[in-house]
């Protein structure tokens, strides 16, 4: 562990005299500079605690095991626009439409670029702003109506960690749904998700990993007054999956809805951290978790929602149930409110059991196996959180 | 077609039935009665195979069949069914997928092709009709937000697709109104037949105003005491479970 500050720090050395702007050189920097002052990830800081850290800087094989199956795959339109980023740049499946401006993310202006708050919980994240050399800049048109994309993560060498930065704009009105789906990589991810006034924003985060995978991801989303974001996410495998989910309401009278699925076996460690911050009147969050763990892997889901000051007529709602599949399978789940308005509705829970031997012999007593059984449960207990 | 002999058995650490014995025989329609806490439901969970449920002696004979040393499907696909006292809701699985599922399993382990969704639909929108029930209950997740007589509804509906050999209704009348009651026994009546047995566990003789008992047993501190006739449930209504402790 002790090579991680020191490694992001020699890559960021040599990309920022290949960085040709001047601005976001002077972006590199600052973070480089801010890395020097702070450690590695570990289980004294809050966001790593129930997380193997120590798996970010191992040397993992290529795949051999075939990766997780998830049905909601198989829901994707045909004719959604699909861009594959990987370690040439980006293509895009069909020529771009006129309802979306694609470029670079190292081609984008300094007024497009939004300075990011990391901290040492978020270090892991912060040496993506040093490091990113790949991603995307997203600007939907206003005329974007009902329209799809899917962003596809496809990376081929499995061991050296890729850094990619996305920002993803929305203008007034524009309703669009974005799939993004992990192919194959040691991904540290950032996606910043802008959604103005009354836009709709449905974003599906797919991430299927096979068991020695790796995914760290950081997902900032501003949202502005009367907009909706509905996010589906969707975790299974992986030696480490870690994903932040942070939530900014900017205006009044917004949305946020998400629902989680996060499934581990084996060895697998997954976090799935949701962190909304209701910073004006009027806004409703709604969280939803559903985890599942077996064998010796461990789950950490949390949902924590924060309203400021003035911040009245907020609504949160956390709901996180857990199901553990093996004795030796951890899942920690923590709902968390943080208020400093008076006005506000707030209601929040978690559970963690096993599944309900009652619904078992329910179902077995109709001539279905307990295997098959188990899968139905399952399959039942996952629907909870199915957002869109 | 059922031999239940001298049957002790235990839910979790408390023992439960003492010394049990019955036969249903092919076509034969068993009520069972008795006070609360008497070991009525344990005998059906037993035969249904619940978990924490065991047979401590005794022996449970079912067509030929060691009933006790069969997994719960197992019993379902030779043919035992159990209409649950408070069936479990199944959020996200709607009935008709939860019935077919079922259906085929019972299939498969009989040796039988499954069937189709097509051969499968007919079937079932034939058996809601013929038991007069909505065939919304077929697109609804299994039991949720049922209200208590849709519950039990849906389990004798279950029993109907399924065509058991063997059925055990739990307290099936328990919180049905009037029209709810006539509802479920029409459609057990309607599954009557002669190589098709029941075993109803009830508290009230009414429902054996609507399904016609050719036994009544009564069943206390865990196992049978008395049997008889339907006019045994007719003594039982008027004179109440007080003279078993005499």
């Amino acid at each position: 562990m002790a090579g991680l500050i020191n490694n992001w720090q020699e890559q960021a050395k040599q990309l920022i005299n290949k960085t040709e702007s001047d601005w976001l050189k002077s972006v590199r920097e600052q973070a480089l500079s801010k890395l020097s002052g702070l450690q590695e990830p570990n289980r004294k800081l809050e966001l790593w605690r129930y997380a193997d850290a120590n798996r970010l800087s191992q040397s993992i094989a290529a795949a051999a095991e075939p990766r997780p199956e998830n049905p909601l795959s198989s829901e994707l339109t045909e004719q959604a626009l699909v861009i594959r980023i990987s370690e040439n740049g980006f293509e895009l499946s069909t020529d771009c439409p006129d309802w979306l401006k694609i470029k670079n993310i190292q081609q984008i202006s300094e007024n497009q670029w939004q300075e990011m708050i990391f901290s040492q919980e978020t270090v892991v994240n912060l040496a993506n702003v040093a490091l990113f050399n790949a991603g995307v800049n997203l600007e939907v048109q206003s005329s974007a109506a009902e329209q799809e994309l899917v962003i596809v993560y496809d990376f081929k060498d499995q061991d050296k960690w890729q850094y990619v930065s996305n920002r993803i704009e929305l203008p007034e009105h524009a309703k669009v749904k974005i799939t993004e789906q992990y192919k194959a990589g040691r991904l540290n991810l950032i996606n910043v998700y802008h959604i103005s006034d009354r836009a709709e924003l449905i974003r599906l985060q797919d991430f299927r990993l096979t068991q020695s995978e790796q995914v760290v991801s950081f997902n900032q989303f501003e949202i502005a007054s009367q907009a909706s974001v509905t996010n589906m996410h969707v975790h299974m495998g992986g030696s480490i999956q870690h994903h932040l989910h942070r939530v900014n309401f900017n205006g009044n009278e917004a949305k946020y809805k998400s629902g989680s699925i996060n499934k581990s076996f084996d060895n697998n460690n997954i976090s799935d951290l949701v962190e909304v911050n209701h910073l004006y009147k009027n806004n409703e969050s709604d969280v939803t978790h559903r985890s599942i763990a077996k064998d010796r892997s461990q789950i950490f889901n949390n949902a924590k929602a924060l309203v400021a000051p003035g911040a009245d007529q907020s609504e949160i709602e956390q709901d996180l149930k857990n199901i553990l599949l093996s004795e030796d399978a951890k899942i920690f789940s923590k709902p968390e409110l943080e208020v400093y308005a008076d006005e506000v509705v707030a209601a929040h829970g978690s559970t963690i059991g096993a599944l309900d031997e009652q619904s078992l012999f329910y179902l077995q007593s109709r001539g279905i196996s307990i295997e098959q059984a188990r899968e139905i449960m399952i399959e039942s207990f996952e629907q909870e959180a199915l957002v869109c | 077609m059922l031999k239940i002999n001298d049957v002790y058995a235990k839910a979790g650490d408390k023992e439960i039935l003492k010394g049990l014995s019955l036969e249903v025989k092919p076509g034969e329609v068993h009520a069972i009665m008795g006070p609360n806490g008497a070991g009525k439901s344990t005998l059906g969970n037993l035969l249904a195979g619940m978990p924490h449920v065991e047979a401590t002696q005794g022996s449970v004979d079912f067509l030929g069949k060691d009933l006790l040393d069969l997994e719960p499907e197992e019993r379902a696909a030779e043919g035992v069914f159990l209409a649950f006292q408070y069936p479990v809701e199944i959020p996200g699985v709607n009935n008709m997928y939860f019935l077919r599922t079922a259906l085929n399993a019972q299939r498969k382990y009989r040796g039988e092709e499954p069937m189709d969704s097509a051969q499968f639909l007919r079937m079932v929108k034939q058996k809601i009709k013929d038991m007069n029930m909505r065939d919304d209950l077929l697109k609804r997740p299994v039991n949720v937000g049922f209200s208590g007589g849709e519950k039990k509804r849906n389990e004798v509906f279950q029993m109907g697709v399924l065509e058991p050999k063997l059925a055990i209704l739990d307290e099936t009348d328990s919180g049905l109104d009037i029209d709810a009651l006539k509802i479920v026994s029409d459609g057990v009546n309607q599954l009557r037949s002669s190589d098709r047995s029941f075993i109803i566990i009830t508290h009230y003789q009414r429902l054996l105003d609507h399904i016609e008992p050719d036994y009544v047993h009564v069943l206390a501190d865990g196992k049978i005491v008395k049997s008889g006739t339907k006019k045994l449930a007719l003594e039982l209504e008027e004179q109440g479970y007080g003279w078993l402790n005499q």
